[in-house]
């Protein structure tokens, strides 16, 4: 996983994530909206044919001076939790 | 903040699951989905190398016929990424080979299914080759996807809000999925399909239950529904880490 920040200022961070796809960016982007420090997060990702920039690019505005990049720590943290805690769930039914 | 699932199979089969995951987003359950579809590695057959082929169809046409039957893949850990395992074939005609004629040198690593027609031979036709399985995964290329037919459903909420008109005609109403009927879980199919069926003269009111998705899931028979599952959940977990260890440099 190559990161790439493509723009940073003080509270919003642009950061490419080479190698993901929808499947985890989405999930990602899920996570960081539910961060109480984070005013928005999206990302933007090019099909393959299109040429040009097809890895995705995250991209994350944060309130009350919190440090964006920080807020994606925290982020990817929720993601593995989550991912731990579905698992946990389904290994306890299964 | 870390969130609490809750779990239920509706059905269960080797190759085939119906369950209920509760408490799931819609971006999370689709993440899921697709690192069933997509990411978890399976083997399959890459490269063949034929010794004879006097066959109807060219090397080539066979070479993806056998990339397609689905193998057994071994537990997490036991192969590497650049592993192969050799698979033989020898059938000579007249005769039909089938993915079962296939011998593989590893245990681990065997046809999925037995019955898998590769091609059929005439008298005096012989399909001699020697094939190595990798292990990749389904982003790369359809034969390694371990998960077939996945996907999900909101759970669905129905509520008796009280008698139809006592001289109208029953229509239809026609739902799929599954359904929840005061906590009990029952598929549509149990009455096939039709709510008129269930609830006779009864007007009735459906709903989707918020953040409950009824997953169906289907493999090709790399490995049971609880392992595919299980690491597809670990895929996106091990990618959330690498970006933790990314990030922090």
């Amino acid at each position: 996983m190559e990161l790439r920040v493509t723009e940073s200022t003080e509270n919003e961070l642009s950061i490419e994530i080479a190698g993901e796809d929808h499947t985890f960016m989405n999930v990602l982007k899920g996570a960081l909206l539910e961060h109480d420090d984070v005013s928005a997060a999206t990302y933007d990702v090019n099909p393959e044919q299109s040429g040009g920039q097809t890895e995705p690019i995250l991209t994350i505005k944060t309130e009350d001076d919190a440090d964006p990049l920080e807020c994606l720590e925290d982020g990817a943290v929720t993601v593995r939790e989550k991912a731990n805690s579905f698992k946990n769930a389904f290994e306890a039914a299964a | 903040m870390s969130a609490e699932y809750d779990v239920e199979f509706v059905e269960r089969e080797d190759r085939e699951a119906r369950f209920l995951v509760r408490g799931v987003t819609p971006g999370f359950a689709n993440g899921i989905r697709r690192a069933m579809v997509a990411d978890v590695p399976t083997m399959a057959i890459d490269t063949v190398r034929f010794v004879e082929n006097s066959s109807v169809m060219f090397d080539e046409q066979l070479a993806l016929r056998l990339g397609l039957v689905p193998l057994t893949t071994p537990p997490v850990g036991e192969f590497g990424e650049d592993e192969t395992v050799t698979l033989s074939i020898d059938v000579e005609g007249p005769a039909t080979a089938y993915s079962g004629d296939l011998v593989s040198s590893d245990d681990l690593v065997e046809p999925a299914d037995e019955n898998v027609p590769i091609i059929e031979l005439k008298d005096g036709q012989r399909l001699e080759a020697e094939a190595d399985a990798v292990i990749d995964r389904g982003k790369d290329h359809a034969k390694h996807q371990g998960g077939v037919a996945v996907g999900y459903r909101h759970l669905q909420r129905v509520e008796v809000e009280g008698d139809l008109p006592e001289f109208e005609d029953e229509e239809s109403r026609i739902i799929r999925g599954v359904i929840e009927d005061d906590g009990e879980l029952v598929s549509t199919s149990e009455f096939d399909h039709d709510l008129s069926n269930r609830y006779p003269g009864k007007e009735v009111r459906i709903e989707d239950v918020p953040n409950a998705f009824v997953f169906h899931v289907e493999t090709d028979g790399s490995f049971p529904i609880e392992e595919l599952v299980t690491r597809a959940a670990d895929t996106i977990a091990e990618r959330a880490t690498e970006l933790e260890d990314a990030v922090q440099l």
